[in-house]
């Protein structure tokens, strides 16, 4: 065996980047529901034409018995089925507002959303609680999911 | 002509059931495509559960072929594509051995069935190389070693290049010798529905074209795709049930070189070999020049095909060039090789090449390739294919004989 | 079950919706920009820390193995061949051969370069035979290199080295 290197001047290291970046489309039901909300400000969902479940963000495709999907609408309201209240960002630096994030269960569709809580304050919230989404106004939306700006208490 | 003894030995092949293939599907394969990597899936496991005739629920396990990460973005990709791989609430997995995984995904699905394990078994590839940007072939600048080879600013095709000089170098072949190869693809890709590049070219436009990294020029290049493709793979008893024309896998085998690919003559891909080794003994075929009818090795780029050829036995080192100038390889020849049109031709969606590869022997062994089938009689046939820092050989033989 | 019903004609059929550039950049279609900022520092490990702190002084160093008698660049911490550690370290010359070499005219980002740059597979003396590392050729046109052409190394001022490949700026041909 031949000795190794121990002191740490003499090891080495070696710093890089990974320099990429992604342009992610939203897909065929994707595309579709994201303009649907641009657009005109409406909701869809698909239900699958074999067993009725209704998805919800939509998908082309029932994951269970791989049949077609038909678009429906829904009004986009729902109830919150649980929510946390965030204090840090992503970098654990203090928010100078906290952040609530829940997860929604959007009415008539099997599925649930998870988005930002607005004009509410953490001491009120209840699981539960109907919430109706706000949109921006519609100059600024850009056909993501940001184009909602957060859930509000009906 | 046979095979030279190399290092792989001592190995067994037990297994409790053989293994048919019933059923294959692809999509289109485009420099880009609207739908997500889940939607992709979806529209190949369809087909390929149309052509076999059964649904979804029958499908027992499912295996997945993809890529790494960085050309979708997603972390923990399988898991994304899980849904629209018929995954749900069903034993799941993902291999990656590079650009091998269009034959090692069926190798891995060929593992569930003859193991006993599962009697239906779907193998799912899809690529989404449209997502990274600038290019895709940015994501390959992390292939290199970050100390000794990122500092030198290498692009992907320079170790291509590097290897196709030294292959030229040794057989003193020429450049239009290598170039008929990439003019035979895309022709033959004019007759597959899903081809992405396929056009009637001169061996000039070849030599002509842009210099990327010579001898590599832009016609001798595959292009970066988006698609995915789709195999059913069965057991015997279920195979009998479903159609009277099952594809048999009878052999595999897959090997990896060292990393330290400077340390390696270039010239002949020993792991191809060494794979092929495995797939061939397994398969009972000692002269392969003579007892494959139909093949298709992998061919990123047009000097790989002859490469690959030499490794799998089906030319002496050196000759592949000949059987190509003698048109033997042509789809009426005596060994018609990459009659899809390859993915010089189709396109080249890394692990969903799948579709041009095994996809493509099944339909060719099931006399269900249309305008692409060869014109001989055909029973045995191979594909491989081939990835990393050329470190990788996957290889499977099927037969339509049992 | 059902009977397999094989009656597609000709499979595949092309399904998937194909974009072009314009299609993103016009906005006919939803998408999501993402640029993430990841940063790595990978740890060079045993053999290559040395080997990079013999760069610096102006060497190459390699390793050696007693058992199956080779001699290797880059170095490693054991053989792979052998699976066993390696034996010593030997320092080697700095010339050598060029096995294979390319001339590239792309950049990493599959972008033109304004001028063209000579890569090469080169083995260097005092290695087992055909043990190559990768690098850059300068000092001579693309029309001269040639496989078995003589190559030295070509060194930054010793002020200038950082313990690094790119300590070697390029090699250039022996002459005689």
């Amino acid at each position: 065996m031949i000795e190794k290197i121990v002191n740490p001047k003499e090891l080495r290291h070696w710093d890089g980047k990974i320099e990429l970046y992604w342009v992610y489309t939203s897909g065929r039901a994707g595309d579709e529901f994201f303009k649907k909300l641009m657009n005109e400000e409406k909701f869809l969902a698909a239900k699958c034409k074999k067993c009725g479940k209704v998805y919800f963000p939509p998908r082309i495709y029932c994951e269970k018995d791989f049949s077609e999907t038909e678009f429906v609408e829904v009004s986009g309201e729902g109830k919150v089925r649980a929510f946390t209240v965030a204090r840090l960002d992503a970098y654990e630096k203090p928010l100078e507002k906290p952040e609530i994030y829940a997860v929604i269960d959007i009415d008539n569709t099997d599925g649930c959303l998870i988005h930002l809580l607005g004009e509410v304050e953490p001491e009120d919230i209840k699981v539960g609680m109907k919430v109706k989404p706000v949109l921006k106004p519609k100059s600024e939306r850009e056909g993501k999911i940001t184009d909602i700006v957060y859930f509000k208490p009906i | 002509m046979v095979m030279e003894v190399e290092k792989i030995s001592g190995l067994k092949f037990h297994k409790k059931q053989d293994v048919a293939i019933v059923g294959a599907g692809m999509t289109t394969f485009k420099r880009r495509l609207n739908e997500t990597g889940r939607e992709l899936s979806y529209l190949a496991v369809k087909q390929a559960l149309e052509e076999a005739g059964i649904t979804i629920d029958n499908v027992e396990m499912v295996v997945m072929g993809s890529a790494p990460d960085t050309f979708d973005g997603f972390h923990m990709k399988g898991e994304y594509l899980l849904d629209g791989a018929g995954g749900s609430d069903r034993p799941y997995m993902r291999v990656f051995v590079g650009g091998g995984t269009g034959v090692f995904a069926p190798i891995a699905g060929y593992w569930h069935v003859a193991s006993g394990l599962a009697d239906i078994c779907l193998v799912v590839c899809e690529e989404k190389m449209s997502s990274t940007h600038p290019h895709p072939q940015s994501a390959f600048k992390y292939i290199w070693d970050p100390i000794l080879d990122r500092p030198l600013k290498p692009n992907l095709i320079w170790i291509f290049a590097l290897e196709m000089r030294r292959y030229m170098h040794v057989h003193n072949i020429k450049h239009e010798d290598i170039a008929l190869v990439s003019v035979k693809n895309k022709a033959n890709a004019l007759d597959h529905p899903c081809a992405q590049v396929a056009e009637r070219i001169t061996v000039e436009d070849v030599l002509n074209s842009e210099p990327m990294a010579l001898p590599v020029r832009r016609l001798d290049v595959s292009p970066p795709s988006d698609g995915a493709a789709a195999l059913i793979m069965v057991a015997p008893h279920i195979a009998r049930q479903l159609t009277d024309n099952p594809v048999w896998v009878t052999g595999v085998g897959w090997a990896l070189d060292t990393t330290w690919w400077t340390n390696r003559d270039l010239y002949f891909p020993r792991y191809v070999a060494e794979a092929a080794k495995m797939a061939y003994r397994q398969a009972h075929i000692t002269d392969p020049r003579k007892e494959i009818d139909v093949a298709e090795p992998y061919d990123p780029f047009d000097y790989k095909e002859l490469h690959h050829m030499e490794g799998l036995g089906l030319a002496k080192k050196g000759e592949a060039p000949i059987l190509t100038r003698e048109g033997v390889t042509q789809r009426d020849g005596d060994l018609p090789t990459c009659p899809s049109g390859g993915l010089l031709g189709v396109g080249n969606p890394i692990s969903a090449a799948m579709g041009v590869k095994a996809c493509e022997l099944y339909w060719q062994l099931a006399y269900r390739a249309g305008k692409r089938q060869v014109a001989k009689e055909v029973t045995t046939g191979v594909c491989q294919a081939w990835g990393d820092l050329m470190q990788v050989g996957t290889v499977m033989v099927m037969s339509n004989k049992r | 079950m059902a009977v397999g019903k094989k009656d597609i004609e000709c499979p595949p059929y092309a399904e998937g919706t194909p974009l072009s550039d314009a299609d993103i950049n016009d906005k006919k279609v939803t998408y999501v920009e993402d640029h993430p900022d990841i940063r790595y520092s990978w740890t060079a490990g045993q053999a290559i820390s040395k080997f990079l702190n013999g760069l610096k002084e102006g060497k190459i160093l390699g390793v050696k193995c007693n058992k199956c008698g080779r001699t290797m660049v880059p170095p490693r911490m054991f053989c792979e061949l052998c699976y066993k550690p390696i034996d010593g370290w030997v320092e080697l010359k700095d010339t050598g051969t060029v096995e294979t070499f390319s001339i590239s005219y792309i950049d990493p980002d599959a972008r033109p370069l304004p001028e063209p740059v000579i890569v090469a597979v080169i083995s260097i003396d005092g290695a087992s035979p055909h043990m190559g590392i990768m690098h850059i050729l300068g000092e001579i046109k693309p029309e001269d290199v040639y496989i078995g052409m003589k190559v030295k190394a070509v060194w930054k001022g010793e002020e200038e080295r950082e313990g690094a490949i790119t300590d070697i700026k390029y090699w250039k041909p022996l002459e005689g």
